[in-house]
């Protein structure tokens, strides 16, 4: 073990941490869009929307996120008309369509999520809002949201680790997150080892801090839970 | 024994009930019931299970959507329109339906209050957010009720941290914010630990007795007895008798009604 060479590699690899924290920040961010709108369609009770939103999840879940990301990076670009669109600015930015893949990954997954959430929700609280004259919206967001993101938050914190990790695979399109740039090291020093266990050790601490997050706004959003002791 | 004063024929009629029919699928739990609670009454509907008489309480309320049939809340019809060729029921108007429930208060057997809320927040819920009742207002209000149903000092308490019988008289409370014309109750005590029954009898009689317009679903006779203007007993999904309290549950016409009655008085006072 070369410890001078890990202790000066730190610095170099916790520069890559912005990368790595945009990737993830953002496509949580986007995903939780992508979720919501996702498990409110597949609910809805309209076959059209039921159809499209289950065949997405369907796709995304059922195929490796590595293979999601190439079709985006490399795939798309092979159209004229995505070449075309006013989307290529964004298309052909690997940091986009990273995001774009992570987002619609964890979009999937987090809609289950929740959709199991809501659909967890004891119907008699929601006929208790009806009951008062509640519209269904009204109920919706007064009862059932407030119980459901409640309820999906211990399993949401799995996602948002596997978000963290998931991640690494940015890499792969010349991304130098931090994975990326831990293999750009390696492949000037040599020193697999080394800089692999650093790499692993800040998602290790990510993970660790994602974690806490998410067992403390638990925490903070049940007191109802904490009463009963 | 304290009775309930009998209820004008010229009174008002709070909720009128025309025919109704409900269907769950191949099953018919209502067959055809008509039910007048003028203001001031008090109904009792007893039955065995399966007799229909909580579904008949869930479709005042359009909790459930009657299949045929009228129901006049207030002197205002609820509108109901068929579709898929006449095969499904739906509310003609869901914000009629809404305004409608306001005014009738439910209380459901499994109290089902809120649990992410206080007691006081479940109380006040309702008022601020449908009625838009302002929050001072409406906290001033519900502390006033939580005294009345004599928990009070539960106000900042979740649900979970309360006993049956106190969540029970909290989902009371939570109705009667609304300050509804027509209190109705599906089973209050049914979920009830037998220790529990008598206090939320207790406030339910009190409202009895401050003339409140009330539609009860119960299996405690002595207590129908006691507060009831009109009982009504359902079998299969039809009226089998009504009339006054002291006629059905002691002189019943119908041997149904005298059967059922001398298994469900064996025990009870």
């Amino acid at each position: 073990m070369d410890w001078e060479l890990m202790w000066d590699s730190l610095p170099k690899l916790l520069a890559a941490l912005p990368v790595t924290l945009e990737l993830v920040g953002g496509s949580l961010l986007l995903g939780a869009v992508v979720a919501f709108v996702t498990a409110l369609l597949r609910l809805s009770g309209n076959r059209v929307a039921e159809i499209l939103t289950t065949a997405y999840v369907f796709v995304f879940r059922g195929t490796p996120l590595l293979v999601q990301i190439f079709l985006i990076y490399y795939g798309l670009g092979q159209f004229e008309f995505v070449r075309d669109s006013v989307l290529w600015p964004f298309l052909r930015e690997p940091m986009w369509c990273a995001i774009l893949a992570l987002t619609l990954n964890t979009g999937a997954y987090t809609s289950e999520i929740l959709r199991g959430a809501i659909l967890s929700v004891p119907l008699g609280q929601v006929e208790a809002a009806r009951a008062c004259g509640m519209s269904r919206a009204l109920a919706f967001r007064r009862i059932v949201l407030p119980v459901a993101v409640r309820q999906m938050l211990p399993a949401y914190g799995n996602e948002v680790i596997l978000m963290v990790k998931a991640s690494s695979l940015a890499s792969t399109i010349t991304l130098l997150e931090v994975t990326g740039l831990a293999r750009k090291i390696i492949s000037q020093s040599f020193a697999v080892f080394e800089i692999f266990i650093l790499a692993g050790a800040i998602y290790l601490l990510l993970n660790f801090l994602a974690s806490r997050l998410i067992k403390y706004a638990e925490w903070r959003l049940t007191p109802y839970l904490r009463a009963r002791a | 024994m304290h009775r309930h004063p009998p209820v004008s024929d010229t009174a008002p009629a709070a909720v009128v009930v025309e025919d109704l029919h409900k269907r769950f699928g191949e099953l018919e739990v209502l067959k055809g019931v008509s039910l007048t609670a003028r203001e001031g009454d008090v109904i009792t509907l007893i039955g065995s299970s399966g007799s229909g008489k909580s579904t008949l309480l869930r479709c005042i309320n359009m909790l459930e959507i009657p299949d045929d049939g009228r129901i006049v809340i207030g002197g205002e019809a609820i509108g109901l329109k068929k579709i898929r060729n006449g095969r499904v029921t739906v509310p003609a108007d869901a914000r009629q339906v809404e305004r409608m429930r306001t005014r009738l208060g439910m209380v459901f057997q499994s109290f089902n209050l809120w649990t992410h809320m206080t007691i006081l927040q479940n109380v006040i819920e309702a008022p601020v957010h449908v009625l838009g009742v302002p929050k001072a207002e409406a906290v001033d209000r519900a502390r006033k009720l939580l005294d009345k149903v004599g928990i009070l000092s539960k106000a900042d308490s979740y649900p979970i941290q309360l006993s049956g019988g106190q969540q029970q008289r909290a989902a009371i409370a939570r109705a009667l914010a609304m300050q509804p014309k027509v209190m109705l109750f599906d089973e209050p005590t049914s979920a009830l630990d037998p220790e529990l029954v008598g206090e939320v009898l207790r406030v339910i009689r009190q409202l009895a007795d401050e003339g409140s317009t009330m539609i009860l679903v119960t299996h405690e006779m002595g207590f129908a007895r006691e507060v009831a203007s009109k009982v009504v007993f359902l079998h299969q999904g039809r009226i089998e008798e009504e009339g006054a309290p002291d006629k059905v549950l002691t002189n019943p016409d119908s041997d149904r009604v005298r059967q059922f009655l001398s298994r469900h008085l064996s025990g009870a006072a």
